[in-house]
């Protein structure tokens, strides 16, 4: 996919999703907040459906890990930052649902791991000679 | 994950480290707003709440000028001119939307008329905008 591509694919759902989340807001629509988050879900559903083909990828015969592709540790943790970015939307969903009476503190651990996990990685592509150390 | 590090900073015009502060900042939010929805502590308000998101525009400004005032000494001076108007005009109405939600909910009885789609408007145009650059920058 091309970056315009993948840009627009977020943008759309981001949109919708944007769009939904105002109306439930301001009341002018009585949907499940289940439903509000269809845009996370699909989403997110297409981001974990292409890391798994990706990660499949490599199982092929004849596979080189020296094409220059994300190694797979590193798309391990990807796909882990995803079900936990997804956890996080289903048990926050459940609470404004009133369905699970869990405190905020609970919900939000899984988006704070990701968070966490995005600054490191981020922290060492500021740092690049920290890594190689 | 869906685009690369490189592909980011050039869709969004933002340096690693803005995105590592912006990140930061949405992080200790996150964790006022649990303490703050959780504890019940009524001293900690909701504009001290989002002070972290505050402190980092306010950082990611600095940050600019000092990119641009540097781009400008070298002669790069459309390139820094092209760089302040961007991360103005992000920084901006993300500070907007900030502001009109944090007075949201610290005023819910005097802030009735404000509505959502009043808050998040800015979002809205900083999509539009990001569509176009994204556009640019394929």
């Amino acid at each position: 996919m091309s970056l315009a591509q993948r840009v627009l694919l977020t943008w759309v759902f981001t949109l919708v999703f944007l769009i939904m989340l105002v109306l439930k807001l301001d009341g002018k629509v009585q949907w499940n907040w289940f439903l509000i988050f269809l845009p996370v879900w699909v989403f997110d559903g297409i981001l974990i459906l292409m890391l798994a083909i990706k990660m499949a990828g490599r199982c092929k015969p004849g596979y080189d890990p020296r094409n220059g592709s994300p190694d797979l540790r590193l798309r391990a943790w990807y796909l882990a930052a995803m079900l936990l970015k997804l956890g996080f939307c289903l048990t926050l969903c459940a609470k404004l649902e009133k369905l699970a009476d869990v405190k905020l503190t609970f919900v939000c651990i899984p988006l704070w791991t990701v968070l966490l996990g995005a600054l490191v990685e981020l922290g060492l592509n500021i740092f690049p000679e920290r890594r190689e150390a | 994950m869906l685009f690369s590090l490189r592909e980011l900073v050039q869709w969004l015009g933002f340096a690693t480290f803005e995105l590592f502060l912006h990140l930061l900042a949405l992080l200790v939010f996150s964790m006022l707003v649990a303490l703050r929805t959780d504890m019940f502590t009524p001293t900690l308000s909701w504009w001290l709440v989002f002070v972290p998101l505050f402190a980092a525009d306010g950082l990611s400004t600095y940050f600019t000028a000092i990119v641009s005032i540097r781009l400008y000494q070298e002669n790069e001076k459309r390139l820094a001119v092209l760089r302040l108007l961007w991360v103005l005009t992000v920084l901006s109405l993300k500070l907007v939307c900030e502001v009109l939600l944090c007075q949201k909910l610290a005023e819910q009885e005097q802030a009735r008329d404000l509505w959502f789609g009043l808050i998040v408007s800015p979002l809205f145009i900083l999509l539009q905008l990001l569509m176009i650059r994204a556009c640019r920058v394929n």
